[in-house]
């Protein structure tokens, strides 16, 4: 392995920036760090540099570990958005900078210098002044400068942001050109996805310091696990569906998923279909079967190769609902044609359409939506308005649907409608907060989310499971909520006080739920092993610090209300119980 | 319909006019009246004057403490800028408020004010006599007077080139393998060079003028302490008119030798910079 980040962290005012990012990158492979601003991708590639420092975490390059070791000894090369070339040195001087230091001779230098100038073709370059050149030269002159000393890593930071289109092309084909040539292992960083298709042998993909999914740039593309990698790179409408045995249901009509499934109960799913997979015909009978909606057109974009359609879905109680946020916006799906469709069947704004989709793909989410729960309408809606819960739904593109219950967590009350608790429910830290979510637990909710008012957003999640058969879910709930928060995950191991003497097993537990989070939900754990009582240890770690999270995966509900009372009631911090009963557990307990 | 040609710069003549008009008013012809007040003294005069020990003398101090705190200030200046460009610290606004005092205050209370701290049992200066540093009364005195009411010249002309100077061209310098010290000389000395020579020009041609906070703590032995500036008073006081204006010829032209050798320096600079590239 050519660079092997390992749980890396920096923070910047208590707030991380980069969040445990553990990497490895191969010999010779162009790794393209994707993400929006502010996401940490630059701070992590400096961190690669040596030029900002680490809190936590270590970095190896080829197998050295350099996590204290100055930039300068590092060996890297690396190319800045703005050139950051040295005006008062001609070309030549800027490219044998490195080679100075290095007290090479004179020849051996302009022997180089030659070779390098060959490599991003600028010969015959050598005595010009950097601000005589143009914006892709200029660049052109600082890949060269950062090669110049062979390192055994060249780090790109937005290399062509300042470029316009055209230069931008050719300027991608020349160090791709030029990294296959050397067979430099590189890191590139970008914001750009269609210069992450184009250059990456393989794409992370970073947001809130967190990287997020890690894949050669199609399998991102047609299988992402995440809502934001499927929103981010490339556009994606996002359904609420659900899982049947059947296949998907969306709306009245059930299509096939383009992956088996490995939930076996019937739940709500986040399903991701792109623009292109949307069929579009002028009855359902032409789609063959595919049919799942009918919209009319809405907006119709002329963007050369392809049309862009924006749809908008015909209200009805059959129409598959749309993951959104914003509940008052007409439900649009976006479409792409190609020339040969749209000759095919030709389109004008205000058509009545039917639409049908071609591919579905199901995101391994738990957490596919939110439901308001309280005793009034009016509660519920209040509820539905906190900020960390718009917060989530809003980083989660997901929707935060309102339920009153008017006899929530009455003893011997049922559900007040026969509709199952979809997604997950989140009721207010009123009194008897933990007689209510356990109400909920035994009428068939999954996910219960306890929601003090004004809750500030996490800056922690802590996590825990009373049971290792809960261990799957409570991981795949917690790693789909830190996706959405810039927190940091920490699991906490509680083994009673009797076993103090023999902590084997324990600690074999807790490495395994390291690896599991990582692998399967590409989740970077902290992990911690106490001993003791479960909820007091709980309790003492969420009270060492202001803006934590709770989440914890039960199986068992008896004394539920007597050992997490304490915990939900306290109204310090959101508290969220991840439920997996026996098979029987959607039907309501004796 | 105008029969003038419209000019390519709109609006020159009357700029260029009024420009011509007020340095003519305000330096060019009270310099040339300076000059024709010491014309009309005798050749032999004019020499006494200005090569009488006394006056040797003052030029010395005036022109060498001046020379000094202007490098003072660029060394120190470049520091103070630097900290103040580069670092987030609290009471920065503060600091960066206090640099522009010297300007503000009238220079005699400065000096004033140093005299008590430096005098020998001022604050300070208790405390270097038996070291036997004296700084009032001395030559010291005089390059601490000039230094501190020259100091915001130097720093608030390379706070902007030091600004300029990015963060990356340092980065870009370590991960090539340069230490501190080498990306330094290297890359940021040369690139702020030119802020650096303005900066020394103005620190100095503000010390070379100064009167009011030197005269307090100097003492004004003279040979010893006496600047140039004061003779001039000196020579005034006793009515010879003539005497100051020919000082003041001579603090004229050694001013612009210095200050037109330094604008060369830059100019060639520049020529040599642009000459690489061809």
């Amino acid at each position: 392995m050519s660079i092997t980040l390992d749980q890396v962290s920096k923070h910047y005012g208590g707030i991380p920036v980069v969040n445990d990012v553990s990497l490895e990158i191969g010999d010779g492979e162009l790794f393209v760090l994707l993400g929006p601003s502010g996401s940490g991708k630059s701070t992590l590639l400096r961190a690669v540099a040596g030029l900002t420092g680490v809190d936590h975490g270590s970095i190896a390059l080829h197998g050295r570990d350099v996590t204290r070791v100055a930039a300068r000894k590092r060996g890297v090369g690396l190319v800045f958005q703005n050139y950051a070339l040295f005006r008062h040195m001609t070309v030549a001087d800027n490219i044998e900078f490195a080679l100075r230091v290095r007290r090479m001779r004179a020849r051996a230098r302009r022997e180089r210098r030659q070779e390098l100038l060959r490599l991003v073709a600028l010969e015959g370059m050598d005595d010009r002044l950097p601000m005589q050149l143009s914006g892709g030269q200029q660049q052109r002159v600082a890949v060269a400068r950062a090669l110049a000393h062979k390192p055994e890593v060249l780090l790109l930071d937005e290399p062509f942001g300042a470029l316009d289109a055209k230069i931008r092309e050719e300027l991608r084909r020349t160090i791709r050109q030029v990294q296959r040539e050397l067979r430099i292992t590189t890191v590139l960083v970008t914001h750009d996805q269609e210069e992450a298709f184009t250059m990456a042998d393989r794409i992370g993909i970073m947001n809130l310091g967190r990287l997020l999914e890690i894949g050669a740039p199609h399998e991102l593309y047609s299988r992402p696990a995440t809502r934001f990698v499927a929103t981010f790179l490339g556009a994606a409408n996002l359904f609420l569906a659900r899982r049947t045995a059947d296949g998907i249901r969306m709306g009245a009509a059930t299509v096939a998923a383009a992956e088996p499934a490995t939930d076996a109960r019937e739940h709500e799913v986040v399903a991701v279909v792109r623009p292109e997979e949307i069929a579009v015909a002028e009855t359902p009978a032409g789609l063959g079967g595919r049919f799942i909606a009918s919209g009319v057109v809405d907006e119709m974009v002329f963007s050369g190769a392809v049309e862009r359609l924006r749809v908008r879905l015909a209200n009805g109680a059959e129409a598959p609902l749309l993951a959104t946020t914003d509940a008052a916006a007409v439900p649009c799906v976006e479409v792409t044609r190609t020339q040969h469709e749209q000759r095919a069947f030709e389109l004008h704004p205000g058509q009545s359409v039917a639409l049908g989709v071609r591919r579905v793909h199901v995101l391994p989410t738990p957490l596919s939506s939110f439901t308001a729960c309280d005793a009034s309408a009016t509660a519920a809606a209040a509820l539905a308005r906190e900020p960390l819960l718009a917060v989530l739904a809003g980083r989660m593109k997901t929707r935060v649907a309102v339920r009153p219950e008017p006899r929530l967590g009455a003893a011997d009350a049922a559900p007040s409608a026969a509709a199952p608790f979809v997604g997950a429910t989140v009721i207010s830290c009123a009194p008897h907060a933990a007689q209510r979510t356990e109400w909920l637990l035994r009428h068939g909710a999954a996910e219960v989310l306890v929601l003090p008012a004004h809750a500030a957003v996490p800056q922690r999640v802590l996590i825990h499971w009373m049971d290792e058969a809960v261990r799957r879910a409570t991981l795949a709930v917690s790693a789909s909520v830190l996706r959405h928060l810039p927190a940091e995950a920490m699991y906490l191991g509680v083994l009673p006080e009797e076993t103090r003497a023999t902590r084997r097993p324990g600690l074999r537990t807790l490495l395994s739920a390291r690896a599991e989070a990582r692998e399967l939900h590409g989740l970077e754990l902290r992990t911690e092993l106490v001993f003791g009582e479960v909820a007091p240890e709980l309790a003492r770690r969420l009270a060492e610090a202001p803006a934590q999270m709770l989440i914890v995966g039960v199986t068992d509900l008896t004394r539920f209300a007597e050992r997490f009372g304490p915990l939900i009631d306290a109204g310090r911090w959101p508290v969220l119980i991840v439920y997996r009963g026996d098979a029987s557990s959607g039907a309501p307990a004796p | 319909m105008s029969l003038r040609a419209p000019s390519v710069l709109p609006g020159f003549g009357l700029t260029f006019g009024f420009t011509s008009f007020f340095l003519s008013a305000l330096v060019l012809l009270p310099l040339a009246a300076l000059v024709v007040a010491a014309g009309s003294m005798h050749w032999s005069d004019f020499l006494a004057v200005i090569l009488s020990r006394r006056a040797l003398g003052s030029y010395r101090l005036s022109f060498g403490a001046s020379a000094l705190a202007a490098t003072i200030n660029v060394v120190f200046g470049f520091m103070l800028a630097w900290t103040l460009t580069r670092y987030e610290f609290p009471g920065r606004k503060v600091i960066d408020a206090l640099i522009d005092l010297p300007f503000a205050l009238p220079t005699a209370v400065s000096g004033i004010a140093l005299t008590t701290v430096f005098a020998q049992h001022g604050w300070i200066g208790r405390y270097l006599e038996p070291l036997g540093i004296r700084v009032a009364y001395t030559w010291l005195g005089v390059t601490l007077a000039l230094t501190l009411i020259s100091m915001p010249f130097a720093v608030r002309t390379l706070q902007p080139a030091l600004l300029e100077v990015q963060r990356d061209l340092e980065d870009a310098a370590e991960t090539l393998g340069a230490g501190r010290w080498y990306a330094f000389r290297r890359i940021i000395l040369p690139t702020v060079l030119p802020a650096l020579l303005t900066g020394f020009t103005l620190a100095f041609a503000r010390a070379v003028g100064e009167y009011g906070s030197v005269i307090f703590i100097a003492g004004n032995l003279p040979l010893k302490t006496e600047i140039t500036p004061l003779l001039i008073v000196i020579h005034l006081e006793q009515f010879d008119y003539r005497g100051a204006a020919a000082l003041g010829v001579v603090m004229l032209a050694m001013s612009f030798a210095v200050l037109f050798a330094i604008n060369l320096l830059q100019s060639w600079g520049r020529r040599r910079q642009v000459r690489a590239a061809h």
